[in-house]
C-alpha cells in the first residue's frame, strides 16, 4: 500500500505533471480573451490545396471555409477534379453535415473532423490562465471540454491540445499575411493523422 | 432579370430531328478519336462561396481509355487514368489506386471519357434533353442510374458547331457544380506516350 501510494505521489507530481509545469511556463496575469482571427473575414473565401495522411494513406484535395455568419463556418472538402467530400456547417454550437461520401460516413472520422475543425474556426477565446514561455504567451482554455493552449509570439502560432499533462493534437500557423495563414499544418501526435493545408488564393 | 430572359432566349429545345441529327454527329466524330489533347479551365461553384474556385491545365486523352488531367494553376497536381488504375502527382508526391475491381470507379471513368468526347447518348443510362444555343447545341444527361446519380445530378454538355466539346458542366444535387471549358483542342495529333507515364 505504501509503495502504491509512493508510485502515485510520483506519478501526480513528475510524470502526470501538469502540461504547463512540464514546459516550464510561469504563471502571467494577463487578459481575459484572446482572438483566432484565421478564419474571421466574412467577405473572403478561403480555398486551400489540402493533403491528408492518415497512416499509410494520402488523400488531396481542396479545403474550403467560408464564415457564413457571427460564429457560424460553412467547411467543404472536395477533390482536385471538384468532387464533393463533405460538406459541414458550424452554426453557433450545432454542428452539421451537409453532405459526406458514403464511404467515409463514420463517426469516428466525423467526430475527429468536426474536433479539429471546430478549434480551427473558433475565433473568441476565452483565457482561463496565462503563462510565459522562453518565447511567446500560452493561453490556457477549454473547448468541448478539452484543454488547449494557444502560443501567441507576435501572432498566434501555434495550438496544442493537451490531455494527462502530453500534447495530442498540434495546429501550426505559418505564412501569417494580413490575418491568413497561408500554410497550416494539423497533426495528431496519438494516431497518424496529419493535415496541411496550402492557400491557393 | 435581364439575364435569365435573355438565357432563356438564347437556349431553345431542339426538334427530334435537330437532336437525332446532333447525336450522329458527336456519335461519328467521338468513334473516329484517337487521341486529344486540350487546355481546360475549371471553375468550382459552391452556392456560398463569393467566387468560383479557378484552375487550369492540360487534358490528354488516348483511345480506348487514358486520360490525363495536368493541373498547373493555381498548384500542380496530375491524376492519370489508365489500365484500371489511377496514378496521382501531387506537387510531386506520387502515389496509385488500383480501381480493378471497383465498378463505380470503373463506371466513373468511362463516364469521364464519355463525356470529353460527348458521347452519353444511351437511354438505358441517362435522361436526354436537346437544346439549341446561339453558336452550337447543349444536352442535358440526367443519370438514371441511382449511384451515379448520388455523385452527379446531371452533365451539361456544350457542343460548336462542329459537334465537338467545348464545355462539360457536372451538377451536383445541391446544385452546386464543377464546369470545364476546353481551348486550344486537337483532336487526332500523335501524342507521345510518355505522358502518361507516372
Amino acid at each position: 500500500m505504501k509503495r502504491f501510494l509512493t508510485i502515485s505521489l510520483i506519478c501526480i507530481f513528475s510524470a502526470c505533471a501538469s502540461y504547463s509545469k512540464k514546459q516550464g511556463f510561469t504563471v502571467i496575469d494577463s487578459e481575459d480573451s484572446i482572438i483566432n482571427p484565421y478564419f474571421s473575414n466574412l467577405d473572403k473565401d478561403y480555398v486551400y490545396k489540402a493533403q491528408i495522411e492518415v497512416y499509410d494513406k494520402v488523400f488531396g484535395g481542396l479545403f474550403i471555409v467560408k464564415k457564413m455568419g457571427s460564429g457560424s463556418h460553412r467547411i467543404v472538402f472536395t477533390t482536385e477534379m471538384g468532387n464533393k467530400i463533405f460538406d459541414f456547417s458550424f452554426e453557433k454550437e450545432v454542428f452539421k453535415v451537409n453532405y459526406i461520401l458514403k464511404d467515409l460516413d463514420k463517426k469516428i472520422l466525423i467526430n475527429l473532423l468536426k474536433k479539429d475543425f471546430k478549434v480551427l474556426v473558433t475565433e473568441d477565446i476565452r483565457s482561463m490562465k496565462a503563462y510565459n514561455s522562453a518565447e511567446d504567451t500560452v493561453h490556457q482554455t477549454i473547448i468541448d471540454n478539452q484543454d488547449y493552449y494557444y502560443f501567441i509570439g507576435e501572432k498566434l502560432h501555434k495550438i496544442v491540445n493537451v490531455k494527462h499533462g502530453k500534447e495530442k493534437i498540434v495546429f501550426e500557423f505559418y505564412k501569417i499575411e494580413d490575418h491568413v495563414s497561408k500554410h497550416i499544418l494539423i497533426e495528431h501526435l496519438n494516431i497518424e493523422f496529419k493535415m496541411t493545408l496550402k492557400s491557393i488564393n | 432579370m435581364f439575364f435569365v430572359v435573355l438565357s432563356a432566349q438564347a437556349q431553345t429545345k431542339m426538334t427530334a430531328a435537330e437532336a437525332s441529327d446532333l447525336k450522329m454527329k458527336v456519335k461519328t466524330l467521338a468513334n473516329n478519336v484517337q487521341t486529344i489533347s486540350s487546355d481546360f479551365v475549371q471553375f468550382k461553384h459552391l452556392d456560398f462561396l463569393d467566387n468560383d474556385i479557378k484552375s487550369s491545365g492540360h487534358l490528354t486523352f488516348k483511345a480506348p481509355d487514358w486520360v490525363k488531367w495536368a493541373y498547373t494553376a493555381p498548384f500542380e497536381y496530375a491524376i492519370i487514368f489508365k489500365e484500371s488504375k489511377i496514378f496521382i502527382n501531387d506537387e510531386g508526391r506520387k502515389s496509385d489506386i488500383d480501381v480493378g475491381r471497383n465498378k463505380l470507379f470503373k463506371q466513373l471513368n468511362n463516364l469521364i471519357i464519355s463525356s470529353v468526347k460527348g458521347d452519353m447518348f444511351d437511354e438505358d443510362k441517362f435522361h436526354m434533353e436537346y437544346f439549341k444555343t446561339e453558336d452550337g447545341s447543349l444536352v442535358y444527361f440526367s443519370p438514371k442510374d441511382e449511384k451515379l446519380a448520388q455523385f452527379i445530378k446531371s452533365f451539361h454538355i456544350t457542343f460548336n458547331e462542329h459537334a465537338d466539346v467545348i464545355e462539360v458542366k457536372m451538377i451536383e444535387h445541391s446544385n452546386d457544380y464543377t464546369k470545364i471549358i476546353f481551348s486550344n483542342k486537337s483532336l487526332n495529333q500523335p501524342i507521345d506516350e510518355a505522358v502518361f507515364n507516372h
